[in-house]
């Protein structure tokens, strides 16, 4: 079927096991340690001794590093040329060229800078490729978050691989009946037209009923509900997570009075 | 226009196999019907006539076109192809401007154009709606714009996609006639359904596709009368032809007036044989 905007991959890993809300503790504590730790040398550590162990652990290696090296590595790689060249200051240069004046400074700042956002960027993929949206939902709402959020944000995963296949008929349709979608500038944006217009209205008509749908289930219904999936919270996610608080205060209290 | 598929394979991007080695040929002015469970490649066969799909194997030719050479846009002036969801084509302010799109993508003369629209108004019973907006008509009278917009195009070929569904009786009336006209006019007609009465009424020629190869092809009443091989891909006869079936009648009737004939000629041989056996008794 068509592709989906959810990364999730279903693996049995003590890492899918976790709670939700645990593991999207890890990832914004995992963040922030890399960013308050004044040790130079964190980002790096984390990422090599936490994030690719957890990767592997939660047997979703492969496409983990498939999703670095295609996205992360040239990003990381572009920022980290960028702040090299560009970040003023610093007394070792290492090498001018043209007006530019690469210091050893800039270079360890650059470097600093990029493997934060690789770790930030890495952990995310990471909390991403184990979680299931829709059990995250599920969790996030039961601890206060407000439905209408929940649905916001799921609804927004699922509508757009819908859209995408309703573009793809209605460009077939109109695509049958003469219109040229290939050719010159003009021409292509004038093809927009008779795409753009079906795309809204159905799109606009789909909302309704879907707010029927769910109205239907008594989704603006006051008072608790419960939940068809039942999601485990063990003694073990509340240690994590408290875990991950403490190293995250401790990084803070080490940068401010270390 | 003759439609030739030779040994037509194609998978989906992913993998899926939905059509495993077709052959046949549709001869200009046949009435065709194809029919079959959902996932027997009716769909994926025909998208393949107006060139929306390239096979992965074989080929498929329209007339002198293949379709592998030949733009989905120039293929639309031999091949109309009516959508199942008249909502993913409507895109204009009145009915007049979406029906006048096609012919108009087509370059026919402004003269040309608004005689088709005339046209194919009048066959879907729109006449009189020209200035409405697609929008503030019902479902079933938006079925009848999209299906005037692929009419206006006057294509040697009219593909439908499931014409029925949904529709009431009066709008399945109309579609009737629609195809009635387009076989007067020398049109091939092919049709997807799951409707097997309208299949029926309407049409002369049935394929029956199953698994992505074609199981049954031939004339309408031969081929609805196989239940046996039809119900391999979940399809049910029409009801005359069960009725038939369960009166142990040899004929496969396909239309009330066929029905009717085929019942007095049984009745009359019941008649005789009851009266021969009176005779007998006396």
């Amino acid at each position: 079927m068509r592709e989906r905007l959810s990364f999730y991959i279903q693996r049995h890993s003590p890492i899918h096991r976790l709670n939700p809300f645990t593991k999207l503790t890890l990832a914004f504590a995992l963040v922030l340690i890399s960013f308050f730790s004044p040790w130079y040398w964190t980002a790096l550590c984390l990422i090599l001794l936490v994030i690719f162990p957890l990767a592997i652990i939660g047997r979703v290696g492969r496409e983990f590093f498939a999703a670095a090296l295609r996205l992360l590595v040239p990003v990381t790689g572009f920022i980290f040329l960028m702040q090299s060249l560009f970040l003023p200051g610093g007394e070792t240069v290492l090498f001018r060229f043209w007006f530019l004046r690469v210091t050893l400074e800039s270079v360890a700042r650059a470097f600093l800078i990029s493997m934060r956002i690789f770790g930030m960027v890495s952990s995310f993929i990471l909390f991403l490729l184990t979680t299931h949206p829709s059990e995250l939902m599920t969790d996030l709402t039961r601890r206060g978050l407000p439905g209408t959020v929940a649905y916001v944000i799921i609804s927004t995963l699922q509508i757009l691989p819908q859209m995408q296949a309703k573009a793809q008929t209605i460009i077939a349709a109109q695509r049958s009946r003469g219109l040229a979608v290939e050719g010159s500038f003009i021409r292509r944006v004038r093809a927009l037209v008779p795409l753009v217009g079906p795309l809204v209205f159905g799109s606009l008509v789909e909302v309704e009923e879907r707010a029927i749908a769910i109205e239907a289930r008594a989704f603006s219904a006051t008072g608790p509900k419960t939940s068809y999936r039942e999601i485990d919270d063990t003694p073990f996610d509340r240690t994590v997570r408290w875990l991950m608080v403490a190293l995250v205060v401790l990084s803070l209290a080490a940068r401010f009075f270390g | 226009m003759n439609i030739e598929v030779e040994d037509l394979h194609f998978s989906y991007p992913g993998g899926v196999e939905a059509l495993r080695g077709i052959t046949l040929r549709i001869e200009g002015g046949e009435l065709v019907a194809m029919v079959g469970q959902n996932g027997s490649g009716k769909t994926t066969l025909v998208k393949h006539f107006n060139g929306l799909l390239q096979p992965s194997r074989g080929c498929v030719r329209v007339g002198d076109w293949d379709t592998r050479t030949v733009s989905v846009a120039r293929l639309a002036s031999r091949v109309g192809y009516v959508f199942q969801n008249p909502d993913d084509q409507l895109f204009c302010k009145t009915v007049a401007e979406e029906v006048a799109f096609g012919p108009r993508n087509l370059g026919y003369a402004p003269e040309k154009v608004e005689q088709l629209v005339r046209r194919a108004l009048a066959w879907t019973g729109l006449t009189g709606r020209e200035g409405t907006n697609p929008y503030d008509l019902s479902p079933t009278w938006r079925k009848m714009v999209a299906l005037a917009a692929v009419l206006s195009m006057d294509t040697p070929v009219v593909i439908f996609d499931e014409p029925t569904t949904g529709q009431d009786w009066q709008s399945v009336a109309r579609m009737a006639r629609v195809i009635a006209m387009l076989r007067e006019e020398g049109k091939t007609v092919i049709t997807i359904t799951h409707d097997m009465d309208f299949c029926a009424e309407n049409f002369t020629r049935v394929i029956a596709l199953g698994g992505g190869q074609v199981l049954l092809d031939g004339p309408a009443d031969e081929v609805l009368g196989e239940a046996e091989i039809l119900a391999q891909t979940f399809v049910e006869p029409p009801q005359l032809v069960r009725l038939a079936r369960r009166l142990g009648w040899k004929e496969t009737p396909l239309t009330i007036p066929v029905f009717l004939d085929a019942c007095r000629r049984s009745v009359r041989k019941e008649d005789g044989a009851d009266g021969a056996e009176r005779r007998f008794d006396t």
